[in-house]
């Protein structure tokens, strides 16, 4: 039986009217074939990304009913099923990062101990069990680093991709995508920096 | 060598007599100033380009007194040369905190290249994709126009525009000056 390591299978960037602004989408192992594909749909993604649109809702009204937690990391949001379970982290300004792990995505005997990029991950190889809490902050923080200097790009109009009426424009920069996919390929439980 | 002395001078004016601003307060205006200026001319970039270069010649005409006042330049540079290394190293690194490399001389000593290995305005931009900015926008072109107006007020005419730009996919961001002559002090305006 091969051995397999968390990977992140999607990531989603949602505006501040729950429009969709950004969907990554990577690569799972399959033992059963020995290859790389998605382990699920892009539009099955999609409909994914849109059902943890109401637990950010819920989560945030219960914050603001406690008064705390107005942004950062939601933790995980719904436990899609054995294989995958979404993540969330929300920022002030309501804009909305989520990342779905797939539980099983990595092939461990290629990465355990050297990343596929050389570098030594010295926790890896705790394989089958959840992810820790917090494991999510690296992406999060890496995703809002991202999204910030998209922002800086004075031809990126932030009304325009969230307009308060009607679909927005998706993020077409291609810094943001490459950005995006060195998160997905890059992260695996145990990394610190992105 | 007098090269060695301009960086220098640069280094020390930087450290010592210039105010500071935060870096991204002057990216962002920047930014939005040309963005500003693309939605306005309903992205005619050439257009842009001359209301860029237009815009840094105003600044030009005004920030050669502070220049002057903050490197106490006392006397003219003695050939064109010597304005070219006075240029990138004490006028690009007291104002942008950058030295940009003086490269591709003509042979009769009129013509420079500027090589900005670093370009702050441009930190974080990319460019419309609408498959003409690419190949129209010169995004940092009102640098031209502060280097024309700066020139002209201690008697040099010049050319300056932008050849190749990092933003539009090119290995480096290289501005061309050619001196096209001195001004004569002496004869006023009319008989030009």
């Amino acid at each position: 039986m091969s051995m397999t390591l968390p990977s992140i299978a999607c990531l989603g960037v949602i505006g501040r009217n729950n429009n969709p602004l950004h969907i990554s989408i990577f690569n799972s192992y399959d033992p059963s074939t020995n290859s790389f594909r998605p382990v699920r749909t892009p539009l099955q993604f999609s409909l994914l990304l849109s059902s943890t649109l109401d637990v950010f809702e819920l989560r945030s009204r219960a914050h603001a009913a406690q008064g705390t937690g107005l942004t950062g990391d939601f933790g995980l949001l719904h436990a899609v099923d054995e294989r995958l379970a979404a993540y969330g982290f929300e920022t002030n300004t309501g804009v909305k990062f989520v990342v779905v792990v797939d539980m099983r995505g990595r092939k461990a005997s290629t990465t355990a101990g050297v990343g596929e990029d050389g570098k030594r991950s010295g926790t890896v190889g705790t394989t089958g069990v959840g992810l820790r809490e917090g494991e999510m902050r690296v992406v999060f923080k890496a995703m809002q680093a991202a999204y910030i200097r998209l922002m800086q790009n004075p031809f990126y109009d932030p009304d325009e991709h969230s307009p308060v009426a009607g679909p927005g424009k998706k993020i077409t920069s291609r810094k943001f995508g490459e950005e995006m996919r060195k998160i997905g390929e890059g992260w695996m439980p145990g990394v610190t920096s992105l | 060598m007098a090269a060695n002395k301009a960086s220098r001078l640069g280094e020390e004016i930087w450290k010592t007599r210039i105010d500071k601003v935060n870096a991204e307060l002057v990216v962002l205006t920047y930014g939005t100033i040309v963005s500003q200026l693309c939605k306005d001319f309903d992205s005619d970039y050439v257009e842009v380009n001359k209301q860029l270069d237009k815009m840094g010649y105003n600044i030009g005409l005004r920030l050669i007194e502070d220049y002057l006042a903050k490197s106490n330049t006392v006397r003219r540079c003695s050939n064109f040369k010597e304005t070219a290394e006075m240029i990138a190293k004490v006028g690009f690194k007291i104002f942008l905190n950058i030295t940009p490399t003086i490269a591709n001389w003509t042979n009769d000593g009129k013509q420079f290249s500027l090589i900005l290995d670093e370009n702050p305005f441009a930190d974080f931009v990319e460019l419309p994709d609408d498959g003409r900015a690419q190949d129209e926008l010169w995004y940092s072109n009102i640098l031209c126009g502060v280097l024309r107006g700066a020139l002209e007020m201690v008697q040099m005419q010049v050319e300056a525009h932008f050849i190749s730009d990092v933003l539009r996919g090119n290995d480096t961001t290289e501005m061309r000056i050619t001196l096209i002559r001195y001004i004569d002090d002496e004869l006023p305006p009319e008989d030009d």
